[in-house]
Protein backbone atom coordinates (compact mmCIF):
# COMPACT_ATOMS: atom_id res chain seq x y z
CA UNK A 1 0.00 0.00 0.00
CA UNK A 2 1.10 3.56 -0.53
CA UNK A 3 -0.47 6.86 0.37
CA UNK A 4 -0.04 10.15 -1.46
CA UNK A 5 -1.06 13.31 0.25
CA UNK A 6 -2.03 16.70 -1.13
CA UNK A 7 -3.86 19.77 0.14
CA UNK A 8 -6.72 21.36 -1.73
CA UNK A 9 -8.53 24.23 0.00
CA UNK A 10 -9.45 23.23 3.54
CA UNK A 11 -8.95 19.55 2.84
CA UNK A 12 -6.04 17.19 3.11
CA UNK A 13 -6.47 14.44 0.57
CA UNK A 14 -5.03 11.02 1.26
CA UNK A 15 -4.91 8.98 -1.91
CA UNK A 16 -4.72 5.32 -0.96
CA UNK A 17 -3.32 2.73 -3.35
CA UNK A 18 -3.20 -1.02 -2.82
CA UNK A 19 -4.20 -3.22 0.08
CA UNK A 20 -5.46 -1.94 3.43
CA UNK A 21 -5.06 -5.21 5.31
CA UNK A 22 -3.63 -6.60 8.55
CA UNK A 23 -0.09 -6.05 7.29
CA UNK A 24 -0.57 -2.48 6.06
CA UNK A 25 -3.36 -0.81 8.02
CA UNK A 26 -0.95 0.65 10.57
CA UNK A 27 0.64 2.75 7.79
CA UNK A 28 -2.72 4.36 7.09
CA UNK A 29 -3.40 4.77 10.79
CA UNK A 30 -0.05 6.56 11.14
CA UNK A 31 -0.89 8.99 8.33
CA UNK A 32 -4.31 9.73 9.82
CA UNK A 33 -2.85 10.36 13.27
CA UNK A 34 -0.18 12.62 11.77
CA UNK A 35 -2.79 14.65 9.88
CA UNK A 36 -5.03 15.19 12.90
CA UNK A 37 -2.06 15.92 15.16
CA UNK A 38 -0.91 18.67 12.82
CA UNK A 39 -4.31 20.34 12.84
CA UNK A 40 -5.60 19.00 9.54
CA UNK A 41 -9.19 18.52 10.60
CA UNK A 42 -10.75 17.93 7.19
CA UNK A 43 -9.73 14.80 5.38
CA UNK A 44 -10.73 13.18 2.11
CA UNK A 45 -9.75 9.58 1.53
CA UNK A 46 -9.50 9.07 -2.21
CA UNK A 47 -9.98 5.31 -2.50
CA UNK A 48 -9.73 4.94 -6.30
CA UNK A 49 -6.59 2.80 -6.04
CA UNK A 50 -7.63 0.87 -2.92
CA UNK A 51 -8.30 -2.62 -4.21
CA UNK A 52 -8.61 -4.55 -0.96
CA UNK A 53 -9.79 -3.92 2.57
CA UNK A 54 -10.16 -6.22 5.57
CA UNK A 55 -11.51 -5.62 9.06
CA UNK A 56 -8.17 -4.18 10.18
CA UNK A 57 -8.52 -1.54 7.47
CA UNK A 58 -12.15 -0.82 8.37
CA UNK A 59 -10.96 -0.33 11.93
CA UNK A 60 -8.66 2.54 10.84
CA UNK A 61 -11.49 4.28 8.95
CA UNK A 62 -13.72 4.03 12.03
CA UNK A 63 -10.99 5.42 14.30
CA UNK A 64 -10.53 8.32 11.86
CA UNK A 65 -14.27 9.04 11.79
CA UNK A 66 -14.53 8.99 15.59
CA UNK A 67 -11.63 11.42 15.78
CA UNK A 68 -13.08 13.71 13.07
CA UNK A 69 -16.43 13.83 14.83
CA UNK A 70 -14.79 14.60 18.17
CA UNK A 71 -13.04 17.66 16.72
CA UNK A 72 -15.88 18.72 14.39
CA UNK A 73 -13.78 17.94 11.35
CA UNK A 74 -14.97 16.70 8.01
CA UNK A 75 -14.10 13.23 6.81
CA UNK A 76 -15.12 12.17 3.32
CA UNK A 77 -14.46 9.09 1.24
CA UNK A 78 -14.56 9.11 -2.53
CA UNK A 79 -13.99 7.04 -5.65
CA UNK A 80 -14.41 3.62 -4.04
CA UNK A 81 -14.26 0.49 -6.17
CA UNK A 82 -17.51 -1.54 -6.21
CA UNK A 83 -16.05 -4.55 -4.31
CA UNK A 84 -14.86 -2.20 -1.55
CA UNK A 85 -18.24 -0.45 -1.46
CA UNK A 86 -19.80 -3.86 -0.88
CA UNK A 87 -17.55 -4.50 2.14
CA UNK A 88 -18.55 -1.11 3.54
CA UNK A 89 -22.19 -1.95 2.95
CA UNK A 90 -22.23 -5.36 4.63
CA UNK A 91 -20.33 -4.07 7.65
CA UNK A 92 -22.72 -1.14 8.10
CA UNK A 93 -19.91 1.31 7.36
CA UNK A 94 -21.71 2.92 4.40
CA UNK A 95 -23.93 4.67 6.95
CA UNK A 96 -21.00 5.94 9.02
CA UNK A 97 -19.33 7.97 6.28
CA UNK A 98 -20.08 10.57 3.64
CA UNK A 99 -19.10 8.72 0.49
CA UNK A 100 -18.84 10.55 -2.84
CA UNK A 101 -18.44 9.19 -6.35
CA UNK A 102 -15.64 11.59 -7.22
CA UNK A 103 -13.06 13.72 -5.43
CA UNK A 104 -14.58 16.82 -7.05
CA UNK A 105 -17.95 16.06 -5.46
CA UNK A 106 -16.30 15.60 -2.08
CA UNK A 107 -14.41 18.89 -2.42
CA UNK A 108 -17.65 20.68 -3.30
CA UNK A 109 -18.83 19.99 0.26
CA UNK A 110 -16.47 22.51 1.83
CA UNK B 1 -9.33 -30.24 -16.88
CA UNK B 2 -11.91 -31.78 -14.53
CA UNK B 3 -14.58 -29.98 -12.56
CA UNK B 4 -12.85 -30.36 -9.23
CA UNK B 5 -9.94 -28.20 -8.27
CA UNK B 6 -8.02 -28.35 -5.02
CA UNK B 7 -5.19 -26.43 -3.48
CA UNK B 8 -3.51 -26.62 -0.09
CA UNK B 9 -1.38 -24.11 1.73
CA UNK B 10 0.45 -24.62 5.00
CA UNK B 11 1.73 -21.58 6.87
CA UNK B 12 3.32 -20.91 10.23
CA UNK B 13 1.68 -18.87 12.97
CA UNK B 14 3.61 -15.72 12.03
CA UNK B 15 1.75 -12.60 10.93
CA UNK B 16 4.42 -12.02 8.26
CA UNK B 17 3.07 -15.09 6.45
CA UNK B 18 -0.08 -13.19 5.46
CA UNK B 19 1.55 -11.22 2.63
CA UNK B 20 2.86 -14.21 0.71
CA UNK B 21 -0.35 -16.11 1.42
CA UNK B 22 -2.35 -13.26 -0.14
CA UNK B 23 -0.12 -13.36 -3.23
CA UNK B 24 -0.58 -17.12 -3.53
CA UNK B 25 -4.36 -16.81 -3.23
CA UNK B 26 -4.39 -14.12 -5.91
CA UNK B 27 -2.36 -16.42 -8.18
CA UNK B 28 -4.75 -19.28 -7.50
CA UNK B 29 -7.78 -17.09 -8.27
CA UNK B 30 -6.18 -16.20 -11.58
CA UNK B 31 -5.38 -19.83 -12.37
CA UNK B 32 -8.95 -20.86 -11.56
CA UNK B 33 -10.31 -17.87 -13.48
CA UNK B 34 -12.30 -16.52 -10.56
CA UNK B 35 -13.72 -13.00 -10.80
CA UNK B 36 -11.71 -10.21 -9.11
CA UNK B 37 -14.58 -9.69 -6.65
CA UNK B 38 -14.58 -13.36 -5.66
CA UNK B 39 -10.78 -13.34 -5.44
CA UNK B 40 -10.97 -10.41 -3.04
CA UNK B 41 -13.64 -12.09 -0.93
CA UNK B 42 -11.67 -15.34 -0.80
CA UNK B 43 -8.58 -13.42 0.29
CA UNK B 44 -10.59 -11.46 2.82
CA UNK B 45 -12.21 -14.39 4.62
CA UNK B 46 -8.90 -16.26 4.77
CA UNK B 47 -7.09 -13.19 6.12
CA UNK B 48 -9.76 -12.68 8.80
CA UNK B 49 -9.76 -16.31 9.92
CA UNK B 50 -5.99 -16.82 9.77
CA UNK B 51 -5.09 -13.51 11.46
CA UNK B 52 -7.49 -14.38 14.29
CA UNK B 53 -5.73 -17.72 14.70
CA UNK B 54 -2.26 -16.15 14.65
CA UNK B 55 -3.22 -13.42 17.14
CA UNK B 56 -5.35 -15.39 19.57
CA UNK B 57 -5.09 -19.18 19.21
CA UNK B 58 -1.75 -19.93 20.80
CA UNK B 59 -0.64 -19.50 24.39
CA UNK B 60 2.92 -20.66 23.80
CA UNK B 61 5.85 -19.37 21.73
CA UNK B 62 6.10 -22.54 19.68
CA UNK B 63 5.74 -22.80 15.96
CA UNK B 64 2.37 -24.03 14.83
CA UNK B 65 1.07 -24.98 11.43
CA UNK B 66 -2.09 -23.53 10.02
CA UNK B 67 -3.47 -25.56 7.14
CA UNK B 68 -5.68 -24.02 4.51
CA UNK B 69 -7.35 -26.02 1.79
CA UNK B 70 -9.41 -24.50 -0.98
CA UNK B 71 -11.55 -26.46 -3.37
CA UNK B 72 -13.76 -25.53 -6.24
CA UNK B 73 -16.37 -28.08 -7.17
CA UNK B 74 -19.07 -27.29 -9.70
CA UNK B 75 -20.38 -23.99 -8.40
CA UNK B 76 -19.20 -24.25 -4.84
CA UNK B 77 -16.04 -22.79 -3.30
CA UNK B 78 -15.01 -24.46 -0.05
CA UNK B 79 -12.31 -23.14 2.25
CA UNK B 80 -11.17 -25.25 5.19
CA UNK B 81 -8.85 -23.83 7.83
CA UNK B 82 -7.31 -26.06 10.49
CA UNK B 83 -5.23 -25.06 13.50
CA UNK B 84 -4.12 -26.74 16.73
CA UNK B 85 -4.73 -23.72 18.95
CA UNK B 86 -7.09 -23.27 21.87
CA UNK B 87 -10.72 -24.14 21.15
CA UNK B 88 -12.43 -21.25 19.41
CA UNK B 89 -15.87 -21.45 17.89
CA UNK B 90 -16.39 -18.38 15.70
CA UNK B 91 -20.08 -19.22 15.35
CA UNK B 92 -20.55 -18.68 19.07
CA UNK B 93 -19.29 -15.09 18.95
CA UNK B 94 -21.60 -12.16 19.50
CA UNK B 95 -22.58 -10.35 16.32
CA UNK B 96 -21.71 -6.66 16.20
CA UNK B 97 -24.53 -4.12 16.11
CA UNK B 98 -23.93 -2.57 12.70
CA UNK B 99 -26.64 0.06 13.11
CA UNK B 100 -24.80 2.07 15.76
CA UNK B 101 -23.51 5.56 14.85
CA UNK B 102 -19.74 6.03 14.50
CA UNK B 103 -19.41 7.53 17.97
CA UNK B 104 -20.86 4.36 19.54
CA UNK B 105 -19.46 1.70 17.22
CA UNK B 106 -16.84 -0.38 19.01
CA UNK B 107 -13.52 -0.56 17.19
CA UNK B 108 -12.85 -4.11 16.05
CA UNK B 109 -14.85 -7.31 16.23
CA UNK B 110 -15.78 -7.24 12.55
CA UNK B 111 -13.61 -10.02 11.15
CA UNK B 112 -15.83 -13.01 11.88
CA UNK B 113 -18.92 -10.99 11.02
CA UNK B 114 -17.47 -10.24 7.57
CA UNK B 115 -16.78 -13.94 7.03
CA UNK B 116 -20.36 -14.81 7.96
CA UNK B 117 -21.76 -12.16 5.61
CA UNK B 118 -19.56 -13.05 2.63
CA UNK B 119 -19.84 -16.83 2.82
CA UNK B 120 -23.05 -18.85 2.46
CA UNK B 121 -22.12 -21.45 5.04
CA UNK B 122 -19.82 -21.45 8.03
CA UNK B 123 -19.19 -24.61 10.05
CA UNK B 124 -17.01 -25.24 13.05
CA UNK B 125 -15.76 -28.49 14.55
CA UNK B 126 -13.29 -29.35 17.29
CA UNK B 127 -11.59 -32.66 16.55
CA UNK B 128 -8.40 -34.16 17.97
CA UNK B 129 -7.33 -30.88 19.55
CA UNK B 130 -7.85 -29.03 16.31
CA UNK B 131 -10.16 -26.23 15.27
CA UNK B 132 -11.69 -26.95 11.89
CA UNK B 133 -13.42 -24.06 10.20
CA UNK B 134 -15.24 -24.78 6.96
CA UNK B 135 -16.48 -21.95 4.79
CA UNK B 136 -18.59 -22.44 1.70
CA UNK B 137 -19.63 -19.99 -0.97
CA UNK B 138 -21.87 -20.84 -3.87
CA UNK B 139 -20.74 -19.05 -6.98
Amino acid sequence: MNIKKEKIGDFSILKIKGRVDTMHSSTLEGEVTKAFDSGENNLIFNCSGMDYISSSGLRVFLIAQKKAKAINGKLYLCSMQPAIQEIFRISGFSNLFSIFNTQEEALANQ
Amino acid sequence: MGNNKNKRFVIENQIGELSSLADKIDELAEEWELSPALAMNMNLVIEEAVSNIIFYAFNDDNKHEIRISISLENSSLTIKIIDDGIPFNPLAQQQPNITLPAEERPVGGLGIFLISQIMDEMKYARQKNQNILTLIKRI
